[in-house]
């Protein structure tokens, strides 16, 4: 059974429709890039499966389960984590801070608890900065721990974006253009660490326009154009892909013609 | 149909007004602060009004008599609006205003349009200085206030150093130039400081700590209730030595209730009230119809201009302002605060007494005109 | 009185009155840290809790409690105050600004404003327009260092406000739900991707906030010893100035410019002539907003340093 499906899934703003009768399948535990040119309808997919705001029209479903209405705190309790292009970060958080957050959903002690300081309280205080801890480690982040996440590197903070979006234990990552703005050797690591995550059992639907990093890590390439699916397979299928071709170069070439 | 409605509705209305008019109705306003710091006065201003109608009963020649209560907020914008209200209300006697920063403004337009203006409160002598024809004052003046307080410290309480603390208004700040002027004549006292306070504050330490250190005499706190009962219960937890003296604005039911002990021992300046079965009668009224447990220092005030205003009516058989005004300053009428005789500019001869705070009420001490023990 | 007398005594003055304004003007910056608004009707929530503990106070006093429980008079006292007008607040939220929080800016102010009349209001119907005196607890014992004399009420208050203030410190730093209210100042959409129940935020915010203006409510009361229904003006210009000195937002700012805008006050007045002691404590908010148009912990930008 597919993870994630999005079945004839559309959304428009006022006269504008953005994603235009969109299926996609994402097995379990493997690794899809969504691309396509500058407005395709790439982040508006995201923003639908986050229950940023709802499909206008199709269903999406998870686990079986249709996502269509939920809030987004709720969709990430289901198990469904993202990162944003631009990061957002809580700059005057501490790094061990900001991946605490994070798994808010997963904790439990409400204002009660925590003003009366219940033994179950301090001991899910304590668990919470442990689990923290570890995935810091797992991200090679622990050294900043207690710095400004707003004072780490810029790579850094990407990753620490990812830190944080694992901390609510996510069966499913949505990571939206994870590479831009880095390096090529920031670059390489990242693929590093996307694989390892994958290999961790977790699905990963990736936006991204680095195309070495899309080929290089990606079990399936669906391209977007216009809000439409035009094209779906290997990566080494999508790079031969006529219609894709056309969809990134299309204008300029039509005007050499 | 709708026009119909209209025309028959404006009709009605004109006729109502018709109606009433003919009724004939006496319409005495008040000014006095309904919101604000000093509500509870200007309540007690209002109350002792509508009593004085309550108790004088029938008025011959009107069918009824209506009280029109106005706000003042003890603000001069807002007096002026709520005297120009009354006057569009066509009242024909108005009973206020309590601040004297309120009362001096709200003067312009009252007496301009023959309004009889009789203030409950304020005491700031420039009001009666203006050569109002139709301003009357009940309470004695502050420069008598003063002088009575000079009067003390120097003969009674043979103060040498004496602190002034006002709240920078019309008539806090009159008091303390007035106090000033005397003392400096006399050359009895030293004035070692003048601290100033805001009015709406709570915190009084800062300028009371600063007096602490100068330890003069004598402190006197031009300032009203609120501001004074919070005041001398600071002033009490500072374990300060000094003597206090105030004056009629603070002399209040509510000054008792909450400076509690710390208001014991101090001196306030508040004309002497005799002892009278109307007096008594009017408390009891008063009570019963507020059901107040205590009554302020105006409603008494503002029940005599109430009372005085409707025999005077009645005696001259008219609401027209001259002959009214005449009426009222030719005739020495009866009073719960005393004889009330108007002077040529609308003051009374009336006398401050050195009041102290002893088992929580206010009892006679001394008498600055005659120098005795109470 | 010696001059190190007095001027220990006009900074524990100081430090009173701005222990008051910071707890007050915490309330103001919790709240715009969260929602961004101004929640004008944050000094009658403080007035409110003024009046909850005269009437609790009052009963307790009438029972004899006063003298035999003194300390659970106190945390009955408190905790009452604080609890009723947290559950004002929470209403407050629920049916003034919740339904304002995607209309305009504007919409969302006239709303706090009309709420701060009607409650302005509601209190001068039940509780009357003149000064209620609050029972005396403490009277003028106390202790006296070096010439300056510090009442047992000031170091009660003092502590208490301390206290108020280190657990709110230790609620936002330490504890989960602190840790979801600071990320949703920071980021509203960011925390609501990350599962954090924005509702309930913003919810706690008001019970939060209220209820520390409801404990300096019961602190004036306790001090100055009368209440009336519009105290809440003075103390919430001084309140909100302090919020705005210290950095809007800023839980810190809001502590320190609490403390800024009474030691000013305070001090001025005692070193100085009395009569410009509002115009310095406003010339200083003006001055400081001039060089630092974020106040003195504020960021600059909708992100907020909590």
């Amino acid at each position: 059974m597919a993870h994630l499906a999005l079945k004839n899934v559309s959304k428009s703003f006022g006269g504008l429709l953005a994603v235009d009768s969109l299926d996609l399948e994402l097995p379990a535990g493997k690794i899809l890039s969504l691309i396509g040119p500058n407005g395709a309808g790439k982040t508006t997919v995201f923003n639908m499966i986050t229950g940023v705001y709802p499909p206008t029209r199709g269903k999406i479903i998870y686990d079986g389960k249709t996502l269509n209405r939920l809030k987004s705190s709720r969709i990430v309790a289901r198990g469904i984590a993202r990162t944003f292009q631009n990061i957002r970060l809580f700059k005057s958080m501490t790094v061990l801070e900001n991946v605490e957050v994070g798994m808010h959903c997963r904790t439990k002690s409400g204002a009660v608890r925590a003003l009366l300081r219940t033994p179950f309280t301090l001991r899910e205080e304590r668990a919470i900065e442990n689990k923290a801890l570890e995935i810091l480690e797992f991200f090679s982040l622990r050294r900043y721990s207690n710095e400004y996440a707003s004072n780490l590197p810029y790579g850094d903070q990407r990753r620490l974006e990812i830190a944080r979006a694992m901390a609510a234990e996510p069966r499913l990552l949505l990571l939206d253009e994870p590479a831009a703005g880095m390096n090529p050797s920031e670059t390489a690591e990242l693929m590093q660490l996307i694989l390892k995550l994958r290999d961790t059992g977790i699905t990963i639907l990736l936006v991204e326009h680095d195309m070495k990093l899309v080929m290089g890590i990606s079990e399936i390439v669906s391209v977007l154009d216009h809000g439409q699916k035009i094209a779906e397979g290997l990566p080494a299928e999508i790079q031969k892909n006529e219609k894709v071709i056309e969809a990134y170069l299309g204008s300029g070439r039509k005007k050499k013609k | 149909m709708k026009k119909i409605a209209i025309v028959i509705m404006c009709v009605a209305l004109i006729a109502g007004f018709h109606g009433m008019a003919a009724a004939k109705t006496l319409k005495i306003g008040t000014l006095s602060p309904l919101t604000g710091p000093y509500a509870q006065d200007g309540t007690d201003i209002k109350q002792g009004v509508l009593t004085a109608v309550k108790v004088f009963g029938k008025l011959p020649g009107f069918d009824k008599v209506e009280v029109l209560p106005g706000d003042s907020a003890c603000d001069g914008g807002k007096a002026t609006m709520a005297a120009n209200k009354l006057i569009n209300s066509g009242v024909q006697v108005v009973v206020g205003a309590y601040c004297s920063s309120a009362t001096e403004p709200a003067q312009i337009p009252l007496m301009d349009a023959k309004i009889i203006m009789i203030t409950p409160a304020s005491t700031n002598e420039r009001l009666t200085q203006k050569g109002y024809k139709y301003f009357f004052r009940m309470p004695p003046r502050d420069d008598v206030q003063a002088w009575s307080t000079v009067q003390f410290l120097e003969k009674k309480l043979k103060a040498k150093t004496l602190a002034l603390i006002d709240d920078k208004q019309t008539y806090t700040a009159g008091l303390t130039a007035n106090i000033t002027k005397f003392a400096k004549k006399d050359n009895m006292i030293k004035i070692v400081a003048h601290e100033f306070i805001t009015p709406g504050d709570s915190d009084f330490t800062a300028v009371l700590t600063k007096l602490k250190r100068l330890n003069p005499d004598a402190i006197y706190m031009g300032v009203y209730q609120p501001e004074g009962s919070k005041m001398i219960r600071q002033a009490r937890k500072l374990d300060m030595k000094s003597t206090f003296i105030s004056e009629d604005a603070v002399y209040h039911p509510k000054f008792l209730e909450v400076g509690g002990k710390a208001a014991e021992g101090v001196y306030l300046t508040f004309a002497k009230a005799p002892d009278s079965p109307e007096r008594r009668a009017f408390e009891k009224t008063y009570k019963k119809m507020w059901n107040a447990k205590s009554i302020g220092s105006y409603a008494y005030y503002a029940y005599d201009a109430g009372m005085m205003t409707l025999a005077a009516i009645k005696k001259a058989g008219t609401a027209d302002p001259d002959q009214l005004e005449k009426t009222i300053r030719e005739n020495t009428w009866p009073g719960i605060t005393g004889k009330i005789k108007f002077d040529s500019k609308g003051d009374r001869k009336l006398a401050h007494i050195i009041w102290v705070v002893k088992n929580n009420k206010f009892v006679p001490y001394w008498n600055p005109i005659t120098g005795k023990d109470l | 009185m010696t001059s190190t007398g007095f001027i220990l005594q006009q900074l524990v003055n100081a430090l009173f009155l701005g222990s008051i304004y910071a707890l007050i003007a915490l309330g103001y910056t919790m709240v715009y840290g969260i929602i961004e608004l101004i929640n004008f009707a944050h000094g009658e929530l403080f007035t409110a809790g003024a009046f909850i503990g005269l009437i609790v106070l009052s009963a307790l006093q009438s029972v004899g409690w006063v003298d035999s429980h003194f300390i659970l008079t106190m945390v009955i006292v408190f905790a009452m105050a604080m609890a009723y007008v947290a559950v004002l607040g929470v209403a407050l939220e629920h049916v003034a600004y919740r339904p304002l929080r995607d209309a305009s800016r504007l919409a969302a102010i006239l709303s706090a404003l009309g709420m701060s009349i009607f409650l302005s209001n509601g209190m001068m119907l039940s509780q009357g327009v003149s000064d209620r005196a609050y029972p005396s607890i403490f009277g003028a014992e106390g202790i006296t260092v070096m010439g300056a004399k510090i009442t047992n009420g000031q170091i009660f208050i003092i502590l208490l406000a301390v206290a108020l203030m280190v657990a709110l410190q230790l609620f936002v730093h330490r504890t989960r739900l602190g840790k979801a209210m600071r990320a949703t100042a920071q980021n509203r959409t960011m925390s609501r991707m990350l599962g954090i129940n924005i509702d309930q935020t913003i919810r706690i915010t008001f019970i939060i906030g209220p209820a520390l203006g409801a404990a300096a409510g019961v602190m004036v009361g306790l001090y100055y010893g009368a209440v009336r229904f519009d105290m809440g003006f003075i103390f919430m210009i001084k309140a909100f100035a302090a919020a705005i000195l210290g950095g809007i937002g800023s839980i810190p700012g809001a502590m320190i410019g609490g403390l800024i805008i009474g030691g000013v006050e305070v001090l001025w007045a005692a070193f100085l002539p009395s009569a410009w002691k509002d115009v310095t404590t406003f010339t200083l908010l003006i001055l400081v907003l001039y060089f630092k148009p974020s106040g003195l912990w504020g960021q600059g930008d909708v992100e907020v340093r909590v």
